[in-house]
């Protein structure tokens, strides 16, 4: 039997492909590294003792205010860092199914910062067996604000429009904050205490990189990639007047 | 009080001989006949009376069994409610703001005013119907709209109000959606009684029948008559707040929400200026002359019930009359012993606690009459006596523990506790439901032409009593231990709570108990409009005039224009062939 491959049949065909959803192609990562500048302030740990059961707990580590977190070499955690400018107009991902957790243990919301796509589940459990409220304020998306009795272990949401982080609240716990960040790309990431973030899969381009901290407020760079790039991207914050850059 | 005649226009009388007949649209949908309208009054209040009923029973397993889920209908209220079946402290705030709505503005007031009022005013004052018949039937409608929005307002996102039957601010203001939609549902409400109110005294003045004085008026009338001045110069200023709190809500005012309010941490931005204690003033304006609202069209179905079936005049009619206008004039000036708790000042709650001490008098003086127009009676304990006989210690009961509420020192400790909830239900369920369940068997064959069955109306009562008393008893008790009435568990994550929490499954019980004896009844309205005994025009033997006109009545009431002769109560008279001496008997 004689070949009869055709080029241009096969160069429609690797077209097709390529192109066919979660089909990724020499993407480009962005990764970095987030440090705090200066003396860090300390901060006082969250006082649970109108709450019996969590400050039992905690026992005799109470605990942290995770409005500050510091790792080895003042890197942070509970920073966002998102892709906020530069993807192709037009272009949709897909929302995971699999959802993101939100957890109330010991009065304190797992985790304190966290980026979920639009559609995407937001499942919310109570491991603490005690009332809690979750209460966010978002600017654009409706607010969610429901009461989760003891006997309720589980409840879930979705957020229907894309919005930059907003805060949640529980209006029984008032030391209780987290804070969402809602995007229709999945090109964000979180800090770990390491300082660490990994945005993957960017196609050719150049985009603006944002970080944000709850209260140092966002810093944003500009990163050009093509290929298979592996761009280095840090962020520094600082306290107001310390020169941060 | 003016003792001038004006007789009913005779060529009004018996119309329904000689008009076309109507279609099924006019004449029993969009009708202006005063007896359909009430008809339809009734059974609208009558609907929402077991609907709010139906929220309480949820509520009441939420608080007899706080976080367990509730057996086979709990899933059917979506995850957004009741996930797995266990209620939401959200759900529990829509079911208890709309429980109070609905059972005060839908249900006792339209069954009250709207049912007995248009259906029996004209006919016991001799008219051929109301003056404005157009405006009633306006009335009705608004009533059915508001009644529509209220009820649509748990299909929005969000669900139904939240903020309590009393829609504090600045809490309702930045409430959900259902608020909004309470809000256009109370102005449609609103706008339903200022008709009404308006028609009502209208009405009594001006279609008298000749020869019915001020002071020969059946009470009911008078309780009715003084109603509806309480509902037209009341309601206003409720309707002129809830403009101002939509407005708030929907156009960025702030008439009552204070500078600089954060709400959880968050700064709200379109506030300033507001005072949010102008809303409680406006709001207990109406609310306390409500009450009255509630509780006096009972009285004067009480007063009728008890004269027929003690076979006795009034004790003391004039002085209960007298004592009926003093108190509604009162009821205007004691709004403020609700809001003792927002540091008025004493000056101010001196004020109110003298007056609220002393618009106790008159309702004294009216309940007393009463009990004394028992004595000596060969009283009949038919359903409706036993029903009217109920509402006294049960009315009593509620009065009574109202006086250390009316008192700024004992009103601190008590206010909105479970107390409050006990007084006030006294007063309005055990009171004033008793009192229109008593002229439901009363004038039932008035409105029919037939009698509800006695044994089945005997079983309703036991049930309702005993029942009534399982329910709001308990409360007393957990009320005075301090728990508060909003709580969405019954305070059970307190510890000054747990002895009380038995009494919530008792209370609970005996709420799902009562609900099973309100089918004898249910069956009984049905059964009896074709089975029921057939009567004639005055089974009861009664005296006023509404009982000369036949069973049911016709358009236009009477077959010729009624007169009155005498007083309304002119029972066992020395020396007549028989036991009364009927008020339109020349």
């Amino acid at each position: 039997m004689r070949a009869t491959g055709n080029p241009l049949w096969l160069a429609a065909g690797l077209v097709a492909v390529l192109s066919w959803p979660g089909v990724a192609v020499a993407a480009s990562s962005v990764t970095g590294t987030v440090v705090f500048d200066g003396k860090a302030p300390a901060l006082k740990p969250l006082d649970m003792a109108a709450e019996a059961v969590c400050h039992k707990k905690h026992g005799s580590k109470p605990a942290p205010n995770e409005a500050l977190v510091l790792g080895t070499g003042n890197t942070m955690g509970n920073i966002m860092v998102w892709v906020s400018k530069g993807l192709p107009a037009g272009k949709t991902w897909p929302a995971p199914q699999t959802p993101v957790v939100l957890n109330q243990d010991g009065c304190v919301y797992k985790p304190h910062v966290m980026g979920i796509m639009v559609g995407q589940p937001y499942r919310i459990l109570n491991s603490d067996g005690i009332l809690h409220n979750i209460h966010t304020f978002p600017k654009i998306n409706p607010s969610f604000n429901r009461g989760q009795p003891a006997t309720v272990k589980e409840m879930s949401t979705t957020f229907g429009k894309p919005e930059a982080i907003f805060q949640v609240k529980c209006d029984v716990h008032p030391w209780m904050l987290a804070y969402v960040g809602v995007f229709t790309h999945p090109f964000f990431s979180v800090t770990g205490t390491d300082g660490k973030f990994t945005i993957s899969g960017l196609d050719a381009g150049t985009y603006e990189i944002t970080a944000w901290h709850e209260r140092l407020g966002t810093q944003t760079a500009s990163v050009t990639v093509s290929g298979s790039d592996k761009k280095n991207q840090d962020f520094k914050f600082a306290l107001p007047g310390a020169g941060a850059k | 009080m003016s003792d001038q005649v004006v007789g009913a226009p005779p060529a009004h009388v018996a119309h329904g001989v000689h008009h076309e007949e109507l279609g099924f649209w006019r004449k029993y949908v969009f009708s202006t006949d005063h007896k359909v309208i009430g008809i339809q009054y009734a059974v609208t209040g009558l609907l929402f009376l077991l609907f709010g009923f139906s929220l309480m029973m949820l509520m009441r397993w939420q608080l007899a069994y706080p976080g367990v889920p509730l057996p086979l209908i709990g899933q059917l209220f979506g995850e957004a409610r009741m996930p797995g079946g266990t209620m939401l402290p959200e759900f529990y705030n829509e079911l208890g703001a709309m429980h109070g709505t609905i059972m005060v503005f839908l249900g006792v007031v339209p069954l009250a005013v709207g049912g007995f009022g248009n259906f029996v005013l004209p006919l016991q004052i001799g008219a051929p119907d109301m003056a404005f018949p157009k405006v009633n039937m306006a009335s009705y409608w608004c009533l059915f709209l508001g009644g529509i929005t209220m009820l649509g307002s748990f299909l929005v996102p969000g669900g139904a109000a939240q903020s309590g039957w009393t829609s504090y601010t600045p809490l309702a203001v930045i409430a959900g959606t259902g608020q909004t939609w309470w809000l256009v549902g109370m102005i449609f409400l609103i706008t339903s009684s200022l008709l009404g109110a308006i028609n009502f005294i209208t009405t009594t003045i001006q279609l008298r029948a000749k020869g019915l004085t001020f002071m020969r008026f059946p009470f009911f009338v008078w309780a009715q008559f003084v109603t509806a001045f309480l509902l037209l110069l009341a309601f206003p200023p409720l309707e002129a707040a809830g403009v101002m709190q939509l407005m708030d809500r929907v156009a960025g005012t702030s008439f009552f929400l204070p500078s600089g309010l954060v709400v959880s941490g968050q700064p709200l931005t379109n506030t300033g200026g507001g005072n949010p204690l102008l809303w409680q003033h406006l709001f207990w304006f109406l609310a306390h002359p409500e009450v009255y609202v509630l509780i006096l069209p009972g009285m004067g179905i009480v007063a009728e019930v008890i004269a027929n079936n003690t076979r006795k005049p009034l004790w003391g009619y004039r002085s209960m009359v007298y004592s009926l206008v003093f108190l509604g004039f009162m009821s205007f000036i004691v709004w403020a012993h609700h809001m003792f708790m927002t540091g008025m000042g004493t000056a101010m709650a001196a004020f109110f606690q003298t007056t609220t001490m002393i618009i106790s008098v008159p309702s004294v003086v009216i309940l007393t009459a009463l009990i004394i127009s028992l004595w000596g009676g060969s009283i009949r304990y038919n359903t409706a006596m036993l029903f009217a006989v109920s509402f006294l210690p049960m009315f009593g009961i509620g009065g009574l523990t109202g006086l250390p509420l009316g008192l700024n020192i004992s009103d601190i400790p008590l206010h909105d506790t479970y107390y409050v909830i006990a007084h006030f239900h006294y007063v309005v369920a055990p009171g004033t439901i008793f009192a229109l369940m008593a002229g439901i068997y009363y004038w039932y064959p008035k409105a029919t032409g037939r009698r509800m069955n006695e044994t089945l109306g005997k079983i309703h009562w036991f049930g309702s009593l005993v029942g009534m008393n399982i329910v709001f008893m308990p409360m007393f008790i957990i009320g005075m231990a301090g728990v508060s009435r909003r709580l969405f568990d019954a305070g059970s994550a307190y510890e000054f709570a747990q002895p009380t929490m038995h009494w919530n499954v008792v209370s609970s019980w005996g709420a799902w108990g009562m609900a099973v004896f309100q089918i004898p009844f249910i069956f009984n309205f049905f059964w009896s409009l074709r089975k029921g005994e057939k009567v004639g025009d005055n089974p009861w033997q009664a005296t006023t005039i509404e009982w000369s006109a036949p069973s049911p009545p016709p358009h236009g009431n009477f077959v010729a224009a009624p007169q009155a002769y005498r007083g309304p109560y002119e029972y066992s008279v020395p020396g007549a062939g028989k036991d009364f001496v009927a008020q339109y008997e020349a």
